[in-house]
């Protein structure tokens, strides 16, 4: 009947209570909604690095990682390469070569990462064939062809079917320069890498660099990102000798992101219900104060005072938990269509892509917070009721009685 | 009949550090079992807070209250609400009742209190309810009956912890004659026929007609003492 009467107090002030439940509702939305969009930004900044540049697991060998020197290459690479394309756990593998240089065209140069690739297994493990916005990933056997960011060719002043050349250290430690036709235009979701990263075919590069069919890096594509420690681990025991990473420790930054984000969730939430509380402590201490004499007169019938307190904490339980499935609801209504249509931030598209993030942001919604975020309001609302709750509890029956 | 109630020199005096005001003044009372006593006196006389100090909703500044040779004033706070519950009924001038129950469910709040089964609540607030006449009114909310009517549901729920005795400061205070009547003869047959003890502050002529015995008050002393 406690829960009765806590129930039925809640209603006899409308108005108010419909405020609060309302705030409670909002601010639970908004807290939820602004994790889901960060969770978005973040997920979708993590794959597009895994589909840009990543991948899931990499192989090098570990002298290429600190100085990118050409001879060090990956040993047997080709072999691993084989090996790896029967593994029931990847779904593509890329063989790369990957030196830094120059490119140069009739009016400018600018310093590039140069990836010899062999463009039929590099679609399936980066994005940046379907980045293309202008000509071919590469058209039939044609050699020294090039395909570069949008933005770099706007750098270069030049287009497409324009020549550019490229200057690199060969193997010899020779200044060595190769011809290069632009065959295709991209545009990633990250603007950096647009004007940083060339793509060349393996063999051209190869033959430049001296390097024979050596490897500089191999780039792993799982079935399912989720398995990528296991594989990695089971990968870094069968090769020993060289350096397995995962996409974590490659980009240990992102790690560090995705680790917090839960955190950050906790902190969000927790801002926000630290301002409600105040709220629902001044609705608590209003809704006792106007009944003291009925307060009164409850303790002189003979309820005590662990009830009176388990009562009015149950008031504010159930008010603020009836916020609760509003808010989610809300969110999940909110965010459910967001993530369908994503959020149009193309406004800032300049600011959001040299941070590699895209012009849509989809948020995620992690169903797994509901209950936290749950539990941490009805926290909430138990520590709002307890300053009101002493109030109560130091009314003298016989005085509150004839309060007026 | 044994005493129910023994008050020894009591007193009650507010701001005793500033201007100090005797509300209960050394007062010797003894109530017996069964009787229908009115304490009467003009405003301020100190009916209410006697009243108070015999249902232990207050301490003395002076002076015991013995409910069948239990000292309820060496009482703490939380062991007189539990001695309230189970001995005392409480009728107040106004704010009776619990808004948001209904008639049976605020009879029955008190035995909830107590512990009382589901089952044998309901049925022992429905039979007090009939009892005080309000059998067609048992899941009427306060708001919907009249003055009156709370009331009888106020009685009805004093008597619902079968109590040793039934206190109630100025019970019709905001009645019209109609109900005021009803009342007292609810009260009167509730004494007569099952030996309840009933104490009431009153101004009320009415009220002081029907009672046994009338104790008045002046100044916080009792000036006079009168059975009937």
């Amino acid at each position: 009947m406690l829960f009765k009467i806590a129930w039925r107090n809640i209603w006899r002030n409308r108005t108010r209570s419909v405020v609060v439940i309302a705030s409670v509702a909002v601010g639970l939305f908004a807290g939820m909604f602004m994790i889901a969009f960060f969770q978005g930004a973040l997920v979708q900044e993590i794959d597009s690095m895994v589909e840009t540049q990543l991948s899931h697991i990499q192989f090098h060998n570990p002298a290429f990682i600190d100085d990118k020197e050409v001879n060090d290459t990956i040993t047997a690479g080709g072999a691993i390469v084989g090996r790896l394309k029967k593994d029931h756990d990847v779904k593509a593998v890329s063989g790369r070569l990957i030196t830094t240089g120059m490119i140069s065209s009739a009016s400018t140069a600018s310093g590039v990462e140069i990836h010899g690739i062999i463009p039929e297994d590099e679609k399936s493990v980066s994005s940046v064939s379907r980045d293309l916005v202008e000509g071919a990933y590469f058209t039939g056997n044609k050699k020294n062809e090039i395909v570069i960011g949008e933005k770099l060719a706007a750098k270069l002043g030049v287009k497409l079917h324009n020549k550019i050349v490229l200057t690199f250290q060969s193997k010899t430690g020779d200044l060595t320069a190769g011809s290069f036709r632009i065959a295709g235009l991209f545009r990633s979701r990250n603007s950096t890498f647009d004007e940083m990263t060339v793509f060349t075919r393996f063999d051209d590069l190869a033959a430049l660099l001296g390097t024979g069919n050596g490897l500089h890096e191999i780039a792993v594509v799982l079935k399912e990102g989720q398995r990528t420690d296991a594989v990695a681990g089971a990968l870094k025991k069968e090769y020993p000798s060289l350096l397995v990473q995962t996409w974590t420790e490659l980009s240990p930054q992102m790690a560090l992101l995705t680790g917090i984000m839960d955190q950050m969730m906790y902190i969000i939430i927790g801002i926000i219900l630290l301002a409600l509380m105040f709220g629902i402590i001044n609705t608590m201490l209003m809704a006792v104060l106007e009944r003291q004499r009925e307060f009164g007169m409850l303790m002189a019938i003979g309820m005590n005072k662990p009830r009176v307190f388990f009562m009015i904490v149950m008031e504010s339980v159930m008010l603020t938990c009836a916020g609760i499935p509003v808010g989610i609801l809300f969110t999940l209504i909110t965010v459910g269509s967001l993530a369908r249509h994503g959020i149009d931030l193309s406004a800032f598209s300049k600011a959001l892509s040299q941070y590699g993030f895209s012009n849509f942001i989809y948020p995620v919604l992690k169903r797994s917070m509901f209950l936290p975020v749950s539990l941490m309001t009805a926290f909430t609302a138990v520590i709002s009721a307890i300053y009101p709750a002493i109030k109560a509890l130091r009314f003298k029956p016989a005085e509150a009685i004839h309060k007026i | 009949m044994g005493n129910i109630i023994e008050s020894h020199h009591l007193s009650k005096t507010y701001n005793p550090d500033t201007i100090p005001v005797h509300a209960v003044n050394k007062v010797d009372l003894t109530v017996e079992e069964g009787e229908f006593t009115a304490l009467v006196g003009p405003s301020g006389s100190g009916k209410t807070t006697l009243l108070n100090l015999i249902g232990g909703l207050d301490y003395p500044t002076h002076g015991e209250v013995k409910i069948e040779g239990v000292d309820i004033t060496k009482m703490s706070e939380n062991k007189l609400i539990d001695f309230r519950l189970k001995n005392i009924g409480f009728v107040f001038q106004a704010y009776n009742l619990i808004p948001v129950l209904t008639a049976s469910e605020n009879v029955e709040f008190v035995m909830l209190l107590q512990k009382t089964p589901k089952n044998d609540r309901e049925k022992r607030a429905k039979q007090l309810l009939t009892e005080v006449g309000l059998k067609d009114k048992l899941n009427k909310r306060p708001a919907e009956l009249s003055g009156g009517q709370q009331q009888r549901v106020a009685v009805a729920r004093a008597l619902a912890s079968k109590p040793r005795f039934i206190l109630a400061d100025e019970p019709t205070a905001n009645l019209d004659s109609a109900s005021t009547e009803n009342l007292l003869e609810i009260m009167a047959k509730l004494n007569k026929e099952d030996n309840m003890t009933f104490i009431f502050s009153t101004h009320d002529q009415r009220v002081i007609d029907k009672a046994r015995r009338v104790v008045t008050l002046v100044d916080g002393k009792i000036v006079s003492d009168t059975k009937k």
